[in-house]
């Protein structure tokens, strides 16, 4: 081990160009491969794409024929009717026509007043399919006609106008979503043109996500160079040495450009998550570069030899550098069990990033020191030990040997105050996560978030899909009743059809054989295997001359047979549906639903002669679809399709939520849960979510869970690192205090002020664990190397590293918490949260190390020192 | 005015025929409205009424399909004139005996009634625009009772080996969703065999074709037609079968009385 240390240190120091060369080669090589980023803002894919809601959420998409959506409001405060005035109705419909001609719209789809149907009474004994608004209204009487007949129609109120008709809403599917941005500029290039005193809101999660990795992609270019920068300044009024720091620089750059090189040439793309690594590494791959120029700083002057020097320097370092390097890299490893592919990619290439930093630092460091001359070196930490004065930091520091000596007990009776308090804080950390909260409160698209919300019934969509219970025993049974009615339905036709005899065997056969083919393949859906039968029956009324009428009447047979079995043409199945959505709109954050039930609802009151007692489900299937086939004879028929499957086996309740919030969305999924344990009305159903907001719901509970084990997990490795190093389980619980007190203090803080436990906060635990570590390893370490020289006595110890070890504690912590100061000023929520996390972080944990540790050293003395 | 455009309606309902003996040569002397007023005549007015047993698929554009099946009659009060339209549902059975009723009337608004027999109901469907859909399929109802021809102007674009190629811009673009469409007529029998339809921004969004044309009782008939929507990716196919022309179908039967009662006789 000792031979092998003593290779490494002396190698760059015997051959400080090889080392020069070797990484200007891998960085240039690497480096070059950035420009072919793929940047990925879909927070979908923190879900792995074989993941079962994810899959789902694609299938419901193409079954119903449904698109992300942005939503465009329009308000007008000042006019008396609102919207729906000639003035501002015809820049509506100009704006749709507008809208219809971008690229990647789905025009067909847009629900916009002149895009959508409505049907209405049209005097005695009449109904009318028109248009909402075929053109602009010409005066005043028509705009709040239109007004009045959208507030009629269930399936437009509080969807495309507002309450107060104050406001509209045009809804806009694209074939993308990673088509939002540009399709959203293009419609704010064209509102800026409009005069007036309409007021226009974009917003939605597409837009929202996609306008947010656009943003992401601003900040990496601003955000973390300005950091670079920051650090640089820092380091430099500490060390006043350009050389130097410029070195520790280039250590953090390297492994920047390294890390990410190999991130985009591996193929990865750069995910929200994978966008923080520079921002990560940083810091880290700053930290040992600081630990060695900080003790090289304050060695130099005593050997005035910068090979003595660095040897001195590595000797003393090398250990804590490997084990805080090792730990660090062990705590974001354990990201890669999480079950979010986005967090395991920043798990492991932050972990490529710190082992590279790490051999940077003991390889490039001392390479560069030997490349410089003795000459430019000669003033380097000069002041410190030939003037006497000294600096800020040693006089506050000083004087904490002493007081952590004398007031021990104290310092860790409050530290058990503190982590009680902060326990409690825990306990109240709210998890939630909403993408356009990751924007400022006052981004265009929080602002358009929180007016439309307020006029309508939501702008973040869930799916809820509906179907039958299928099984074995119920397809058996429906398979006996199926060839029961055959047969009667055969016989009681014989005497006007002979040929029926014929043939009764081979229909009967049929239902058997295409049912055997579907229990071997496990398949139990009767609607399909009616389906199929029918079309057997239908070829042979082609096939078969002679026996054609009689085989049309048992493809009739089979039809009727089918259309029995289309649950959501059934009254009794619908008002099941009706029921949940009573219990949807009575939770609270839905603001809107719609469904088939609405259809149904809607038409067979207008068919009715608009009378309220119709203003309900059929009470025969038969009626129900005649109903429906009514609604059918409009301009848009397809929108039906949005709702139900046309085998009419499945149903889609389009769920409106006022809040994208998680928080907000799992109580709606609990009132579904609690809905079919107790209803008791229909048959039973099976309920499957989709949508957006529901994909949020899904993968932040994977990332919490995901996070807590991987945090665990670490927590145990790092544990029994600092064991082995210490060959002592007990200095190993002592390593564990700084970050253990740091991860509760700060989840607690987080837990008071009421911040969401959201993505950057649940990864910096990750940061916590590596940083907190770091110091406390270098802190025992260098104290148990110190304490025999001292006379094994901590006081005297204390003092000592009160000295240097603690001054590369301090300067550190200054230099990451100043370091992050930038990204406060970001637009981007989550960006701001990780500034001002590192900021607490480092603080925190810097003097939990520098009081706690000594404190209870001070306190287990004799048993922490036995040898 | 002729109706050409009845023509694409009843090629929808699949029993156009044209006049048997007809001279492809004197087609090159004709005028625009002559060809218009030919196809008009060739497809329409052949016949005094007829009936045809319908077979309509409606495919998505995931290749899912959904049937519907109906007979439906016609009778002509005189050549180019008003006309009634019977249609009555027979499958999917829960729609079984629904009837669609339309008269037909130049110059002036249609005549519509719905009846559904699960509600017990007879509604009139008051006049909107036309360019909806008929029974949730890709045809239109513009397209089974008639566009009026006087709503466009025509403008014969090209003179093929087969066909007359007709552009036709609508004179108030304000009433429909396309900006023209181009119609090819056939030259010796004049049916319309293929229709392109284009949007405002000149896209091609719609295609409506003759795919099958039998002779039936001397008429030159399709029997297969289909529209595509070229923007949702579906279409539907129509396929008439077991049509008959001069049956003799009295007027009473297209009177609301015989809605809910269904006249068997001219049904089979």
């Amino acid at each position: 081990m000792s031979t092998s240390k003593s290779s490494i240190i002396n190698f760059p120091l015997n051959h400080p160009w090889a080392i020069v060369a070797a990484v200007l080669i891998l960085t240039l090589g690497l480096g070059l491969q950035i420009p072919s980023i793929q940047i990925d803002t879909d927070p979908e894919n923190m879900l792995s794409e074989e993941e079962f809601v994810r899959v789902f959420h694609n299938q419901v998409k193409k079954e119903f024929v449904l698109y992300d959506m942005l939503v465009l409001g329009v308000v007008n405060e000042e006019h008396a009717e609102g919207v729906f005035n000639p003035a501002t109705l015809e820049k509506v419909f100009h704006l749709t026509r507008k809208i219809e001609t971008l690229e990647g719209v789905i025009e067909f789809d847009l629900l916009a007043p002149s895009k959508v149907d409505d049907i209405q009474q049209a005097g005695l004994g009449s109904v009318r399919f028109e248009w909402l608004m075929p053109s602009p209204p010409k005066n005043s009487e028509e705009a709040t006609r239109i007004r009045d007949r959208a507030r009629e129609n269930p399936m437009l109120y509080g969807t495309l106008l507002s309450e107060d008709g104050k406001a509209l809403c045009l809804y806009i599917p694209i074939q993308s979503k990673t088509l939002s941005y540009r399709i959203a500029s293009q419609i704010q290039n064209y509102l800026n043109g409009l005069e007036g005193p309409e007021q226009y809101y974009i917003t939605g999660l597409p837009v929202a996500e996609d306008t947010f990795g656009i943003e992401m992609f601003k900040q990496m270019a601003i955000s973390a160079p300005l950091a670079g920068l920051i650090i640089f300044a820092l380091m430099w009024i500490f060390f006043r040495s350009f050389l130097l720091v410029g070195a520790a620089m280039v250590v953090a750059g390297v492994t920047v450009i390294c890390t990410m090189g190999l991130l985009i040439s591996m193929g990865y793309t750069v995910h929200i998550m994978s966008s923080m690594i520079p921002i990560f590494l940083m810091p880290i791959a700053v930290v040992d570069s600081i630990h060695i120029l900080s003790e090289f700083f304050d060695r130099y002057q005593i050997y005035k030899d910068r090979r003595e020097t660095i040897v001195h320097v590595m000797r003393e370092l090398f250990k804590p550098m490997l084990y805080t390097s090792l730990t660090s890299a062990a705590g974001f490893a354990s990201l890669a069990f999480t079950p979010n592919p986005p967090v395991k990619v920043f798990g492991i290439f932050v972990t490529i990033g710190i082992l590279l930093a790490w051999l940077l630092t003991i390889l490039f460091i001392p390479a560069f020191i030997m490349l410089l001359k003795e000459s430019s070196l000669k003033s380097f930490g000069l002041n410190q030990t030939s003037s006497g004065k000294s600096s800020m930091l040693e006089r506050l520091l000083k004087p904490l040997a002493g007081w952590t000596y004398k007031r021990y007990r104290g310092i860790v009776g409050w530290s058990a105050v503190v982590m009680v308090i902060s326990a409690i804080g825990i306990s109240l950390i709210v998890i939630n996560d909403n993408p356009v909260k990751w924007f400022e409160k006052k981004h265009p698209i929080r602002v358009a978030d929180k007016v439309l919300n307020a006029h309508f019934g939501g702008t973040y969509m869930a799916y809820l899909v509906l179907e039958e219970m299928q099984d074995a025993t119920g397809f058996q049974q429906s398979v006996a009743v199926i060839q029961k009615e055959l047969t009667l339905r055969i016989e009681e036709l014989q005497g006007d059809i002979p040929q029926l005899a014929n043939i009764k065997s081979e229909a009967l056969q049929q239902v058997r054989s295409f049912a055997d083919q579907q229990t071997s393949s496990n398949k139990f859906s009767v609607a399909a295997l009616l389906q199929k039968l029918e079309d057997k029956a239908t070829q042979q009324t082609q096939a078969a001359k002679a026996d054609a009428e009689a085989w049309d009447e048992v493809s009739l047979f089979f039809n009727e047979q089918k259309v029995q079995h289309q649950p959501f043409k059934d009254p009794e199945t619908l008002r099941t549906l009706e029921r949940l959505e009573e219990a949807l709109m009575q939770s609270g954050a839905v603001g809107k639903v719609n469904s088939i039930v609405d259809v149904v609802k809607k038409v067979h009151y207008e068919l009715m002669e608009g009378n309220r007692e119709y203003n309900v489900i059929p009470k025969t299937s038969a009626a129900v679809a005649q109903t429906l086939l009514s609604f059918q004879n409009s301009h848009d028929p397809d929108d039906l399709w949005h709702l139900v499957t046309p085998d009419y086996q499945k149903a889609n309740l389009w769920i409106q939520l006022k809040s994208g919030d998680n928080k907000d969305m799992e109580p709606v999924l609990k009132t579904v849960t609690a809905f079919f344990e107790n209803d008791s009305g229909g048959k039973p159903l099976l309920a499957q979510w989709a949508g957006l907001t529901y994909l949020n719901v899904v993968w932040q509970d994977k990332m919490v869970q995901g996070m807590l084990k991987s945090l665990l997990g670490s927590f145990v490795i790092v544990f029994l690192m600092a064991t082995f190093l210490f060959r002592s389980p007990l200095w190993g619980i002592l390593c564990m205090v700084p970050l253990t007190v740091t991860i509760t203090l700060i989840y607690g803080l987080i837990g008071f002020i009421g911040k969401d436990y959201d993505m950057p906060v649940a990864v910096l635990s990750a940061m916590t664990l590596g940083l907190s570590v770091d110091f406390a390893i270098h802190f025992l370490q260098r104290s148990r190397t110190v304490y025999p020289r001292t006379d094994r006595n901590w006081l005297k110890t204390s003092e000592e590293m009160y000295g240097e070890p603690a001054r590369a504690i301090s300067r550190n912590i200054l230099v990451i918490a100043v370091g992050f100061t930038p990204l406060l000023i970001s637009p981007l929520i989550p960006y701001q949260t990780v500034g001002f996390l590192l900021a607490s972080i480092m603080v925190v944990s810097g003097i939990a190390t520098l009081l706690i540790l000594p404190a209870l050293i001070r306190m287990a003395e004799p048993r922490l020192f036995k040898n | 005015m002729r109706k050409i455009f009845l023509v694409m309606g009843c090629m929808a309902l699949g029993w156009i025929s044209g006049p048997t003996v007809e001279s492809p040569a004197q087609g090159k002397s004709l005028s625009v409205q002559d060809i218009v007023d030919r196809s008009n005549l060739a497809a329409y007015y052949e016949g005094k009424d007829g009936r045809a047993h319908v077979n309509m698929t409606i495919t998505d554009s995931q290749e899912r399909t959904r049937e519907r099946r109906f007979t439906i009659l016609r009778r002509d009060n005189k050549d180019g004139g008003d006309q009634k339209f019977y249609v009555h549902f027979s499958r999917p059975s829960d729609v079984r005996n629904m009837v669609f009723m339309v008269w037909k009337h130049i110059g002036q608004n249609d005549d519509r009634w719905l009846y559904l027999p699960a509600l017990d109901l007879v509604k009139r469907i008051a006049a909107s625009d036309k360019r909806t859909s008929f029974v949730g399929s890709h045809f239109f109802y513009e397209d089974v009772s008639g566009r009026n021809p006087a709503d466009d102007t025509h403008e014969l674009i090209e003179t093929t080996g087969q066909y007359y190629v007709l552009k036709n811009t609508p004179k108030n673009s304000d009433e429909v969703e396309f900006s023209h469409y181009l119609l090819w007529i056939d030259k010796t029998h004049f049916l319309p065999m293929k229709a392109e339809y284009y949007d405002k921004n000149a896209k091609q969004y719609r295609l409506v074709e003759a795919l099958k044309v039998e002779t039936i009782q001397s008429h030159p008939t399709v029997t297969k037609a289909k529209v595509t929507d070229l923007n949702s990716g579906g279409h539907t196919v129509s396929v008439f079968s077991k049509i008959e022309y001069d049956l003799g179908i009295q007027e009473s039967i297209f009177t609301e009385r015989y809605l809910r009662r269904a006249p068997r006789k001219w049904l089979k």
